[in-house]
């Protein structure tokens, strides 16, 4: 994959332009403030950009608003948004665009390198990765909004877990329910939220995504 | 000069404040009768709101006296605090009641009856006086002064001069009997001493609360761009690590991962140095001693050798000792940056109530606050807590710099 960094952290920018390196991964350009990033993407036309949020010369969310400006004039390009903190309002702004190869990971994630790399990968392909935290805010966040109001609590603890990323077993083993009936809430989510079954996979971030944009 | 002195504008503002004087005095007298009349009511309770009303009317009187004072008599006088009451009706009607500011115009609207009287009887006198005496040859031709003109031309002519000299000296005089005037509506018309010393003490929480927003924003980002990113980086070099190690039977895998490790280890200890200045910086250790003690090490581990002196019979409170601690810091690094001086010199004492902390350097001087060098921010934090800062850098040096502050708050 050929790739763009931007992070203002000497340090952490050499770090990961070793790690991707390492793993085959060619870094076209590792940078360190928002204008350069999208001088960057405008001449080398990565797969993916990696970009930290908070960046000179502001140092507030350059970095957030450069990703949604790639999103909007380079929509080939998958951008994984980097940060030491997540803040709902960032996600919700980054996919408001969409949520076609789209990521959202606190930095700490890097350090899970195997995650991180499948991670990249996953947007690169076109698909969304949002960090389990986000999801965790979301749903602490959001009790007021509409859609929600329509799930019972059960259901809810069950998208909570969903949009995790865990597995239809596992929220059955920690929700100490029946494989079937966790099954049966997911299916009522979706149709709640109305997704249809074509979605596939897919469905289980899209719910979380409704969230996000409600 | 002397004849110019009449068309002067001053003279001229002045004349026609005297000629404004007794409307003005006449209003605040009327108003002190309804005061009077409100003061006898509040025995049945309708004088308490009429009162209320009085106080505040006295407010407006007082503005509009200190305009046209300022205007016409030429009076600097600031303007007092606004009016602030709670909501509801019953605390607009204790707030009016107390109202500092209404009271002083009161007692303004009193005090000013025989000022005004003075000021009127000299504009009276010099220019009426002196127009009238000025008139004498032209007596003659109104038969109400007819029998008053003096029987020869010398003496009118004398009476003339005496007329025309009066109106020469009344610029002077007037403005010479418009002093208690003047004086009554600085002291009386503007902020009372309660008000400057709330408005200091605004703006001095105003800079508080900047200062700790500053700092805690400064700390954020230390930690944000500095710590966390090291242990980030540290993080994610220890997972390749990790990643290497299950291939460990590959020598040349094994090697990464050592060599991996090796920086993961580098940077732990970078971080705990980072780490170590970073608490230095938020509440420096060595203060828990006390601030000599702490000023000791502060002035040992300084680049340019630096003498230190303490007389420090009690301790100050701790939050003084904290800012004193931040000056030296803050002024021992300007001594380093900006002067260029060989040697510095840091002498601290508490002596009838009052911590000095005085740094000297040889250095080139030319410090001056507002030249980048943190004297502002230095200044405004002093301030906060009632303090001062004296600084003494002449172009050429050498550079003092003293900072008085109340041992305890």
């Amino acid at each position: 994959m050929r790739i763009v960094i931007a992070e203002d952290a000497v340090m952490l920018r050499e770090g990961l332009c070793m790690l991707l390196t390492s793993r085959d991964h060619e870094v076209v350009a590792a940078v360190g403030d928002g204008d350069a990033l999208l001088a960057a993407v405008a001449e080398h036309g990565p797969d993916i950009a990696v970009v930290d949020v908070r960046m000179p010369p502001s140092h507030t969310d350059e970095g957030l608003r450069a990703a949604i400006q790639i999103r909007r004039d380079h929509p080939s390009v998958g951008v994984l948004v980097f940060s030491q903190y997540i803040e709902t309002r960032y996600a919700a702004q980054l996919l408001a665009g969409g949520a076609h190869g789209v990521g959202y990971l606190l930095k700490e994630r890097v350090a899970d390198v195997k995650d991180f790399l499948a991670a990249l990968d996953r947007i690169a392909a076109g698909q969304t990765v949002l960090d389990p935290e986000v999801v965790t805010q979301i749903m602490g966040a959001s009790r007021r909004t509409e859609t929600l109001g329509t799930l019972t609590p059960r259901e809810r603890e069950v998208l909570a877990m969903m949009a995790e990323g865990r597995s239809n077993n596992a929220i059955a083993v920690a929700l100490f329910l029946s494989y079937g009936s966790v099954e049966k809430h997911v299916t009522q989510i979706f149709t709640k939220l109305g997704l249809s079954p074509s979605d596939n996979d897919h469905r289980r971030v899209l719910a979380v995504l409704r969230y996000l944009q409600a | 000069m002397l004849i110019t002195t009449p068309v002067r504008e001053r003279s001229q503002r002045e004349l026609a404040y005297a000629l404004m004087l007794p409307f003005m005095a006449a209003i605040g007298l009327v108003h002190l009768v309804l005061v009077l009349l409100s003061v006898i009511l509040t025995a049945n309770l309708v004088g308490v709101p009429m009162l209320a009303l009085s106080v505040m009317a006295a407010r407006g009187l007082g503005t509009a006296n200190r305009r046209l004072s300022r205007a016409w008599a030429g009076v600097r006088v600031p303007d007092p605090g606004p009016f602030r009451a709670g909501p509801g009706l019953l605390n607009r009607l204790g707030a009016a009641l107390g109202d500092v500011t209404g009271w002083r115009a009161v007692i303004h609207s009193l005090l000013r009856l025989p000022a005004a009287v003075v000021a009127c009887a000299a504009a009276a006198g010099l220019w009426g006086g002196g127009l009238l005496l000025l008139g004498c040859p032209l007596w003659g031709q109104s038969s109400a002064m007819a029998h008053l003109s003096p029987p020869g031309w010398p003496v009118a002519a004398l009476v003339s001069a005496a007329g025309l000299a009066l109106l020469l000296l009344a610029p002077w005089g007037l403005h010479l009997a418009l002093a208690p005037e003047r004086m009554l509506a600085r002291t009386l018309l503007g902020p009372g001493p309660g008000d400057t010393r709330i408005r200091r003490l605004e703006q001095a929480r105003a800079l508080a609360a900047e200062d700790a927003v500053a700092r805690l924003r400064r700390i954020e980002r230390d930690l944000h761009d500095g710590t966390a990113a090291r242990l980030v980086t540290l993080a994610m070099s220890l997972g390749m690590a990790q990643d290497e190690l299950e291939q460990a039977d590959q020598p040349e895998r094994l090697q990464r991962a050592r060599v991996l490790v090796d920086s993961a280890h580098r940077s732990a200890k970078e971080t705990v140095a980072e780490l170590r200045d970073l608490i230095r910086g938020i509440h420096p250790p060595a203060l828990d001693q006390g601030l000599e003690v702490a000023l000791a090490t502060l002035t040992a581990r300084s680049p340019i050798p630096a003498r230190f002196e303490a007389d420090l019979p009690e301790r100050p409170a701790p939050a003084i000792e904290a800012i004193a601690y931040f000056c030296t810091t803050e002024l021992l690094a300007n001594v380093v940056k900006h002067s260029g001086a060989r040697h510095a010199a840091i002498e601290v004492r508490v002596r009838d109530g009052l911590l000095t902390l005085r740094v000297r350097d040889d250095g080139t001087g030319g410090a001056a606050i507002g030249t980048g060098s943190g004297l502002r921010g230095l200044a405004a934090r002093v301030q906060t807590l009632d303090g001062m800062i004296d600084i003494h850098s002449p172009a050429g040096g050498p550079t003092v710099i003293t900072v008085e502050l109340p041992p305890h708050i």
